[in-house]
């Protein structure tokens, strides 16, 4: 415990002036919809938004977008094209090859085309591993920004917890973008 | 109200008649301008070089020179920012307060916000480019700097355009350094050199016969890359423009 | 008249082609920025934010640090101080030996770098792979990051590719860098499920709820995080952000301001640990302490480490990240290298036109140029100022004093205009290096002044 009172103790001893808190009143940008805002974000950040119209079954579109996929995953009792329960797996490593995980999402954030979301699967790894990713969010929960995104989360509970826009991407070699670094090549979110 | 001109090394040396002509456009304008005999230096190229203690006297000299006049103006942006955000500092540790730096401005500023000229008599007619040297923007505030999020603005800009036939353009990177920085240019040649060409570069492809700003010492650097170089572009103190026919 | 700094800059110039390309392609980055800040009319308004969150926070890191840790400890996690880098090495090595792990996998973290962790590590026998493409590309090829946000920025495709057919056994001669990405992609996953150990930065650490939060594009933390039963976190503890709604801050300057993104693919949350699992948060001083109490420099700690300063700095553009000396390059780690050590890293001071355009892109308003401006006062009684600039700047002081000197040597200037050319452009005059000398003038101002020929 001596490193840390020593640490303490030096910023007590090496701090100057105590500035103020300043209020975090920001005048920011709202959309007037922010479903196409949401969607052009989505885009941009390499995703895709798929507004589910009336009759739509969720399932149908799923597949419709995602023909060739084999192994599906999802816990959602609703997703019945999935052809496992990931939940059932003892270990994460064994979610490895699964072309298509569906998931849930709280609520997108119309600014930057991400999607809130808490670990409400056993593994985490889910999120990551699957090739493809599609989460299924409200069209009513879209907030306008992040400012609204961390008031709407305020109290929530969660052990982990993303800001997921788009695929995973990396533009290390050359500035040239690549999907697919590490995680899903693809993210659809369906807006229902 | 009483205008000290202000007229740095190298313009006294090099540039005398961006002096001339500031006097000129001055008096034209119906001002009452003097110069306070026996100028030298600002200080600011020992100050940028790690040695602002030597530019102490420098400090001291100018607040003497111009004690009596309401306004202190010159034709020269960096130099004119030294004074305003450094001299003040300088002096602190001598216990004077300086009082040049509040009523020291660069010529454009004093024309566009002080006198607030709307017509000029001058004739330019031809292409010119807009170097917005870094002091200026981001010191004196000239224009808006390309880093910020705020609405465009040029006070360069604006007293060009009070100039009859000439026809006004900016480099694509509005606003990068040229490459001068005072002793940077002889302690990092070969970078300083670099960011002169491709500034020049940048001027030329706006079509412009001519670079003009604020700044004496940017142009003194990019005629020096012009020069060497044999580039089909002048330089020309903005100054001279406003003056032109006078 | 030369630094480090300056001798390294000629070199990576003499190959113009790269450095217009290496310039050009940051450049792009900067104008990317450009364009998302102009997308938000509130942005300036966020700068001086996320400022004044940062100078508040930095002035209460004693009691942020303890609501931290008393919240991350609630949490389930296991928190641990590092006065310096042998300490939080030392901390990392006994959580490995407690686990009996030998393979950490970890995702991009300049804190490490800063600790010199992956050598004192595989010194001890372990084994780090670095999970963010760029630093897999350097761990391979043996270099070290040249950009805080882009490290691999300097290499160019197909040395990689060549590098990956002799690692990975890719199609020679192939440097298509979807291929090669994915190629680490196939490589790395094998990586992340056997590892033993995973190990991530934080680019944000909340006090009100102990959570810490990783940015990345790729995923790589996550993933590193999905499967090993243990997950250290470090952060430098000028990270620490009061509460929740200063993220909602924080995180829309970060990626606008680092590649010109509206926010990064993953920005994760990690609060508590996963059952059975284990969540060490190391907290590091390594010297950000002793910056508390130097007034002048007090700002460099708002600095959230979006790399943009590099990419804006004409300096840092036209020279690469491998022309200075200290481990972050670029305005902001001109300043970090100062501040660590300024005898040592002062050749670095040189490479700064004081342009300031760090200073207005800054997203947290580090007055970056400003104390490079600052640190230039001070090399001289470090003993490194330059003899030559200390030199010319007395000259000029002797002749600036003096009026009447300054006067005579105006008359007598423009004879060096007359001076044969091999006598003024010689090894001697770096200014005659790319430009011709400016001609004096016949007459002075304050000559033709006094002979009444202004009028």
């Amino acid at each position: 415990m001596s490193s840390r009172n020593d640490i303490l103790s030096a910023i007590r001893s090496h701090t100057g002036k105590r500035y103020e808190m300043p209020e975090l009143t920001v005048d920011a940008i709202v959309y007037e919809d922010r479903i196409k805002q949401f969607s052009e974000a989505l885009k941009a950040a390499g995703g895709q938004a798929i507004v589910l119209q009336a009759g739509e079954d969720v399932n149908e579109v799923i597949r419709r977008h995602y023909p060739d996929a084999t192994r599906i995953a999802s816990n959602l009792p609703d997703i019945t094209c999935a052809t496992f329960n990931p939940d059932d797996l003892s270990d994460p490593r064994e979610l490895d090859n699964t072309d298509l995980a569906i998931v849930e999402g709280h609520f997108g954030v119309a600014e930057n085309g991400a999607v809130w979301i808490t670990r409400q699967v056993k593994h985490k790894a889910l999120y990551f591993i699957a090739s493809s990713l599609v989460i299924l969010v409200n069209k009513e929960d879209i907030v306008n920004n992040m400012h609204e995104a961390y008031k709407r989360t305020e109290h929530a509970e969660y052990d982990f917890g993303c800001f997921l826009s788009g695929p995973s991407k990396t533009a290390d070699i050359e500035q040239a973008l690549v999907f697919g670094a590490h995680g899903p090549m693809g993210v659809s979110v369906i807006l229902r | 109200m009483k205008i000290g001109l202000f007229i740095p090394c190298y313009i006294n040396a090099v540039y005398p008649e961006v002096g001339v002509a500031s006097y000129k456009l001055l008096k034209s304008l119906g001002l009452d301008v003097d110069y306070p005999l026996d100028q030298t230096c600002c200080g600011q190229p020992m100050a940028n070089a790690g040695f602002e203690k030597k530019s102490l006297e420098m400090a001291l000299r100018m607040e003497r020179l111009f004690k009596e006049y309401d306004y202190v103006v010159g034709p020269s942006a960096s130099c004119v920012a030294f004074v305003k955000e450094n001299h003040p500092g300088i002096l602190e540790k001598k216990g004077h307060v300086c009082m040049n730096s509040k009523k020291i401005y660069d010529i454009c500023e004093f024309l566009h916000d002080v006198v607030k000229v709307k017509e000029l008599k001058a004739e330019f007619p031809h292409k010119v480019s807009i170097h917005n040297s870094c002091h200026g923007v981001r010191e004196l505030h000239l224009s808006s700097p390309s880093e910020q999020n705020i609405p465009y603005y040029s006070k360069l800009r604006d007293l060009l355009s009070l100039v009859k036939g000439i026809e006004i353009f900016e480099p694509k990177r509005m606003d990068e350094c040229c490459g001068f920085g005072g002793m940077f240019a002889i302690e990092e040649p070969e970078v300083s050199v670099c960011m002169g060409q491709d500034k020049v570069k940048d001027h030329i492809s706006t079509g412009a016969e001519y670079i003009t700003g604020a700044d004496s010492s940017c142009l003194m650097h990019m005629g020096g890359v012009i020069k060497r170089d044999g580039l089909p572009i002048k330089t020309i103190h903005i100054v001279e423009i406003l003056a032109s026919g006078l | 008249m030369s630094t480090k700094h300056s001798k390294a800059a000629a070199s990576f110039i003499a190959n113009r082609q790269q450095e217009a390309w290496h310039d050009e392609t940051l450049w792009m980055v900067r104008a990317k920025r450009d364009k998302m800040s102009r997308s938000l009319p509130e942005w300036e308004r966020l700068r001086d934010l996320a400022r004044d969150i940062k100078l508040y926070s930095n002035s209460h890191l004693d009691t942020l640090l303890e609501e931290f840790e008393r919240n991350a400890t609630a949490n389930g996690a296991i928190v641990h101080w590092a006065k310096d880098a042998a300490e939080h090495n030392a901390i990392v090595e006994e959580i490995l030996k407690q686990h009996g792990a030998h393979t950490l996998i970890k995702s991009k973290s300049m804190l490490t770098e800063e600790c010199g962790m992956n050598e004192y590590l595989f010194e001890k026998g372990y084994d780090i792979i670095e999970s963010d493409l760029g630093e897999r590309i350097l761990q391979w090829m043996n270099l070290k990051p040249s950009h805080i946000v882009m490290p691999a920025i300097h290499i160019k495709r197909q040395e990689v590719g060549k590098m990956m057919e002799r690692v990975l056994g890719t199609e020679p001669g192939n440097s298509d860098p979807t291929y090669l990405t994915h190629s680490v992609r196939k490589d790395m996953r094998r990586k992340f499920l056997s590892a033993d150990v995973a190990m991530t930065g934080a680019n944000f650490a909340v006090a009100s709820t102990g959570e810490i939060v990783v940015c990345t594009n790729e995923g790589n933390a996550d993933m590193g995080t999905s499967f090993p039963k243990v997950h250290i976190a470090t952060f430098g503890l000028e990270k620490i952000v009061p509460n929740r709604a200063a993220l909602g801050v924080f995180t829309r300057l970060l990626a606008r301001s680092g590649t010109g993104q509206p926010i990064t693919s993953y920005t994760s949350h990690y609060r508590k640990p996963k059952e059975g699992s284990e969540f060490h948060i190391i907290i590091v001083d390594n010297g950000r302490t002793d910056i508390l109490a130097q007034p002048d420099h007090i700002r460099t700690l708002n600095c959230i480490r979006c790399g943009q300063c590099m990419n804006t700095c004409p300096v840092y553009r036209r020279t690469g990240g491998y022309s200075y000396t200290y481990f972050i390059p670029g305005p902001i780690g001109i300043n970090l290298g100062m501040l660590r050590n300024p005898k040592e890293y002062a050749d670095n001071v040189s490479a700064c036109s004081l342009c300031l355009s760090c200073s207005n892109v800054c997203p947290a308003k580090v007055d970056l140029g400003e104390q490079i401006y600052r640190w230039r006062q001070k090399l001289d009684e470090l003993g490194r100022a330059s003899g030559e600039k200390k030199l010319m700047s007395a000259g000029m002081k002797f002749l600036m004093d003096r009026p009447a000197w300054f006067n005579t040597a105006l008359k007598f200037a423009p004879l060096a205009n007359q001076m044969p050319r091999c006598l003024v452009y010689n090894g001697l005059n770096d200014w005659g290096k790319g430009r011709e000398m400016p001609t004096f003038a016949k007459e002075s101002f304050n000559e033709m002044w006094k002979k009444n020929k202004i009028k």
